[in-house]
């Protein structure tokens, strides 16, 4: 697209492609925010400057205790992302193949997919413990966008390609590696690449409410012990994680076509 | 010319709850309404097959009843809760925390959306926060927003508001981009004003994407405002389970429970007949 437009106008066309390109300008908005957040932290003590934070969180990765509680939450994270991906893809092909199944269980589903989920996890905590209710969380919320995007796209699958798989005699097996995977594999990673941040957010959120490990806990114990710098420094860490993960996945989907 | 910038890859996700619109002609009309009674009835027959499910499970003593009160337990005080002050004082707390945010989010989406669609650049600088943000990641930020504005409705709704905003401004975008370009060339050469441009063609022409952008804005809105009442708040639905279950008051935390859960089951359903209305008659 970008390519077109530079070619018609050639004059201002080096400038356009350095500006139109989306890295350069998204670091160029992300150096923004880093300067708007450092001037309010002069405003206001109690938001750490982003040299501080990047300091604290530097202190706290050299500490074991909170290399233990990064090292539970990263597993229960991949564990949930794992499971929920599994459940969601697998509801999600059944749902795609079967009009029946569909129309029995979608509207159940997208009422599901609506609610605030956190609020089960008072129902959960009895059931699964402190260890495994963060998990069931973040499968919970890993779910739905695996499962959803994983069934449109089945059903999107253009006709012929059932055809083609009919008349060379593909068994089911066959069917679901060669034709439906590479059919649906944009929208399987599109439904991926929200797992993961739900994932993130479905376990530190219960690790917000209670646990014993993790860096949810990391982050409402520095609150409320009036650690800002610690906090900020844990919550940018998740946030900048998941942020890095969606992105190489979405430029991944981005380059599929 | 339509950029393919912002999320277009996101749309399945995103629209997607469009059930089956089959051909509209008449023959195939009683098979589309059989669908729609099959889907309704099951849904029902499933929430029935499980509280029914629930009621059975202790009776039979296959857990206590701490661990999941009957529902024959929970109903009564469901009934009481609507009685209470208490009740109504917190939903009204989440009512005006999410309708705050619905407003603000879906305007600012709308014009997030409209800025995006006119500056493409802007657009593309964006596109990455919005899509890797898409909207639920922000609660993670709740506990620096009450360092900075405080435990109130405040901290709740700006957060709130971003969030709805997010699907809002992605869908417009996406809707605007999808349009043909010969509408905007109508336009021109009706010499339509900005406004005219606007208001006759543009929005009518992206209507289902900002009608999707708002329902999710919705959905976005109400789930955010509970996951946060639910960390840390002085008031709110969210709020209020959290602090039942620290006085261990089950039954009650049930009935909040079940009454949470009701309320937005209500507002899917709602959202999903508005959409239907507002889009009748098109072709999808």
């Amino acid at each position: 697209m970008t390519a077109t437009l530079t070619e018609v106008r050639p004059r201002s066309a080096r400038m356009r492609s350095v500006l139109g390109n989306q890295f350069v300008g998204s670091a160029l908005l992300a150096l923004l925010v880093a300067v708007g957040w450092e001037v309010l932290s002069g405003l206001t003590f109690v938001i750490p400057s982003p040299v501080e934070t990047l300091l604290v969180l530097f202190r706290n990765l050299s500490d074991p205790t909170y290399l233990f509680d990064v090292r539970i939450t990263a597993q229960s994270v991949l564990l949930a992302f794992v499971i929920g991906t599994a459940i969601g893809g697998g509801t999600g092909l059944l749902l795609g193949l079967s009009q029946r199944l569909r129309l029995i269980f979608e509207p159940l589903i997208i009422i599901l997919n609506g609610i605030p989920k956190i609020v089960l996890y008072p129902v959960l905590l009895p059931i699964f413990s402190l260890t495994g209710s963060k998990v069931v969380m973040g499968v919970l919320f890993a779910l739905f966008p695996v499962l959803i995007n994983v069934s449109t796209g089945v059903r999107e699958i253009p006709r012929v390609y059932w055809k083609l798989g009919k008349s060379v005699r593909a068994n089911p097996w066959q069917m679901l590696v060669h034709i439906i995977f590479p059919a649906i594999r944009r929208p399987l990673l599109t439904g991926i690449r929200l797992a993961v941040s739900l994932a993130v957010v479905g376990v530190v959120l219960s690790e917000f409410f209670a646990t014993r490990r993790g860096l949810g806990r990391v982050v409402l114990q520095s609150y409320s012990h009036g650690d800002y710098p610690s906090m900020v420094a844990t919550i940018m860490l998740l946030i900048t994680i998941s942020f890095a993960i969606s992105i190489a996945l979405w430029q991944w989907e981005r380059r599929i076509h | 010319m339509t950029t393919s910038y912002v999320a277009a890859d996101d749309l399945p996700t995103e629209t997607m709850p469009e059930p089956e619109r089959q051909p509209n002609t008449t023959e195939r009309r009683p098979r589309r309404m059989g669908n729609l009674v099959l889907s309704v009835s099951s849904t029902v027959g499933l929430i029935v097959l499980f509280t029914a499910f629930c009621e059975v499970g202790v009776r039979a003593g296959l857990w206590k009843e701490s661990v999941l009160p009957a529902p024959s337990t929970i109903f009564p005080t469901l009934a009481t809760l609507l009685t209470k002050g208490q009740f109504w004082e917190d939903a009204g707390r989440t009512g005006f925390e999410v309708a705050i945010a619905i407003v603000f989010g879906s305007l600012l989406g709308f014009a997030a959306g409209l800025v995006f669609w006119k500056a493409p650049l802007i657009g593309r600088i964006f596109e990455p926060y919005l899509v890797s943000f898409y909207a639920v990641p922000l609660v993670l930020f709740y506990p620096v927003m009450i360092v900075l504005v405080g435990i109130n409705a405040m901290s709740v709704i700006i957060l709130a508001t971003i969030m709805a905003a997010i699907p809002m401004a992605l869908n417009t975008a996406v809707g605007l981009n999808a349009m043909p370009p010969v509408y905007m060339k109508l336009a021109r050469s009706l010499k339509a004003s900005p406004g005219q441009a606007l208001f006759a063609i543009a929005i009518p022409a992206a209507g289902p994407f900002i009608v999707a952008g708002l329902r999710l804005a919705v959905v976005y809105a109400l789930i955010g405002a509970i996951a946060m009442e639910f960390t840390t708040a002085q008031a709110g639905l969210g709020y209020r389970i959290r602090y039942l279950y620290e006085v261990f008051d089950n039954n009650q935390m049930f009935a909040y429970i079940v009454m949470v859960l009701a309320l937005s089951l209500i507002l899917t359903v709602l959202l999903a007949i508005v959409e239907r209305m507002l889009l009748r008659g098109r072709n999808l």
